[in-house]
């Protein structure tokens, strides 16, 4: 039985198209896992509640918030952090560009989830209502742009991936 | 004892109860980890061993076969909304599924299993999973058994979440001419409500055939309050049947919650308002 009890845990993560190999301690988070260990601090701590949603990632395509996900349970999981919404020579996604022009960010703190959560809506729903938008939104607390910019931005982003615009990086 | 966890990855039912079985109540069953872990963040929680069953395929996926519904304790939240067999069969979960706080990535990670154990007075699930008459499969000392939730939830020595394993719920479909609604009250930010009420109702043209309510999030655990309402079968809809289940689904709670969501009167009060809107949007379904 005790050959059942590990005290680290292997995990073979697949960060942003890049494999890492991983032996990590059973109590860490993925947020520590990805700003502590791999310096990927695009993802940000707000509250470590699940309440704020500045630690989104995405895991397998779908969300999470990573200040309450336990890393070792991920396995072979593949992972998107916001850096990896960016194209490799620095240039912003379709999204990201749709977000800056619109003032969808201030100061930036919320935009993990907010733009990784888009980026999943738009994938199941291309065209979004607003009430689609904001549930899809709802994980996020953002304390400057009072959301309507945010909104914006969204609808601004669906307009460019129409008209034929690059879209988010892998 | 390190200071730090350990971790056990069982990988099928067997191995789970092994380790179960051999451990102490420090162990901790961690499915989507979104109610352990804030916990475990804020120091209020510190397990010794996590027993993650995120592995356990015997815990995954949504069936029917032969008119009985099962859903896996490690199914999320975002796979019953979304699931054809849950939106076909039973709607009013699906419909309760959404209405769980937290945004997309709580439902992309929370799980059935994890909500149930909980049994936590403000979330979503319970309710409605009580309205709907489930059941569930549990493993406990190497054995599974079956029994209802509703008596699962009486049982405190259920050892649930370290020395046992919720597999599965187990439910029938609703009948298509049921009606069905979930109202949850929201007064303040954040996901959770300060009263809630599931509602199934049958009607024969407009004569009560059957009729469940269940409040929740203003006691300790929801309140079943079909028993009090069972002299209506048989009964035509009114506008003053509605007034009254509203009373007497404020009266049946007992000893309410006093808390950030609201004060014990007035979540009485709000029981009441709660299972009247309910039964009201269930009688407007039905048919
Ligand atoms: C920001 C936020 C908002 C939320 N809002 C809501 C809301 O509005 N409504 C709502 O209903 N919920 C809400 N939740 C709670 C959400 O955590 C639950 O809905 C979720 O279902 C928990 O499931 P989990 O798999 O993550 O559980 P875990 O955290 O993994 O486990 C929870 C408990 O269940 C036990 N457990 C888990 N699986 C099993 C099993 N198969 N057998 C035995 N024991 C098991 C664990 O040991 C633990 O005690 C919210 C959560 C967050 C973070
Ligand atoms: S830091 Fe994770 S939700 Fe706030
Ligand atoms: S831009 Fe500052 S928190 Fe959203």
């Amino acid at each position: 039985m005790e050959d059942m009890l590990e005290d680290t845990v292997l995990v073979n993560l697949r960060i942003n198209g890049r494999l890492h190999e991983l032996e990590i301690p059973a109590h860490k988070s993925l947020l520590d896992l990805l700003r502590e260990d791999l310096n990927l601090t695009g993802t940000h701590m707000g509250c470590m509640t699940g309440h704020c949603g500045a630690c989104t990632v995405s895991i397998d395509g779908r969300v999470a918030k990573s200040c309450i996900t336990l890393a070792a349970t991920l396995g072979r999981a593949k992972i998107t952090t916001i850096e990896g919404l960016t194209q490799d020579d620095g240039t912003l996604s379709a999204l990201q560009q749709a977000f800056w022009d619109n003032a969808g960010f201030q100061c930036g703190y919320c935009a993990p989830g907010m733009l990784l959560c888009t980026v999943e809506l738009l994938e199941t729903n291309p065209d979004p209502s607003d009430a689609d938008i904001d549930t899809a939104l709802a994980g996020n607390l953002c304390r400057c742009t009072g959301y309507q910019s945010i909104r914006r931005a969204v609808k601004a982003a669906i307009t460019t991936t129409k008209e034929g615009a690059p879209q988010a990086a892998e | 004892m390190s200071l730090y966890p350990a971790f056990a990855r069982p990988r099928d039912l067997g191995q789970a109860a092994e380790i179960m079985g051999s451990l102490s109540t420090g162990a901790m069953i961690i499915a989507g980890g979104q109610e352990v872990m804030p916990s475990v963040n804020y120091g209020a929680l510190m397990p010794e061993v996590y027993i993650d069953v995120g592995q356990i395929t015997a815990l995954k996926g949504i069936s029917e076969e032969n008119g009985a519904i099962q859903i896996g304790s490690f199914t999320v939240h975002r796979d019953v909304q979304q699931s054809d067999v849950i939106q076909n069969n039973l709607p009013l979960l699906s419909y309760a599924a959404a209405q769980i706080g937290g945004g997309m990535q709580v439902h992309n990670r929370g799980t059935i299993g994890g909500n149930i154990v909980s049994m936590h007075p403000l979330y979503d699930i319970l309710p409605s999973l009580l309205a709907l008459g489930a059941d569930v499969d549990i493993l406990k000392d190497g054995e599974e058994q079956r029994m209802a939730l509703a008596d699962l939830m009486k049982d405190a020595s259920h050892g649930l979440g370290s020395e046992s394993l919720l597999v599965r719920v187990l439910l029938k479909p609703m009948t298509p001419d049921a009606g069905w609604a979930y109202e949850k009250l929201k007064i303040t930010a954040g996901g959770y409500g300060s009263a809630n009420a599931a509602a199934i109702v049958t009607l024969d043209s407009d004569k009560i055939t059957s009729l469940r309510i269940i409040v929740g999030a203003v006691s300790a655990l929801p309140v079943d309050i079909s028993d009090a309402l069972s002299d209506y079968r048989g009964q035509a809809w009114s506008e003053h049947l509605a007034e009254e289940i509203e009373a007497k689904a404020s009266a049946a709670i007992k000893e309410p919650l006093s808390d950030h969501q609201g004060d014990g009167d007035w979540r009485r009060a709000m029981a009441g308002v709660m299972a009247r809107r309910a039964i009201e949007a269930a009688v407007k379904r039905a048919g």
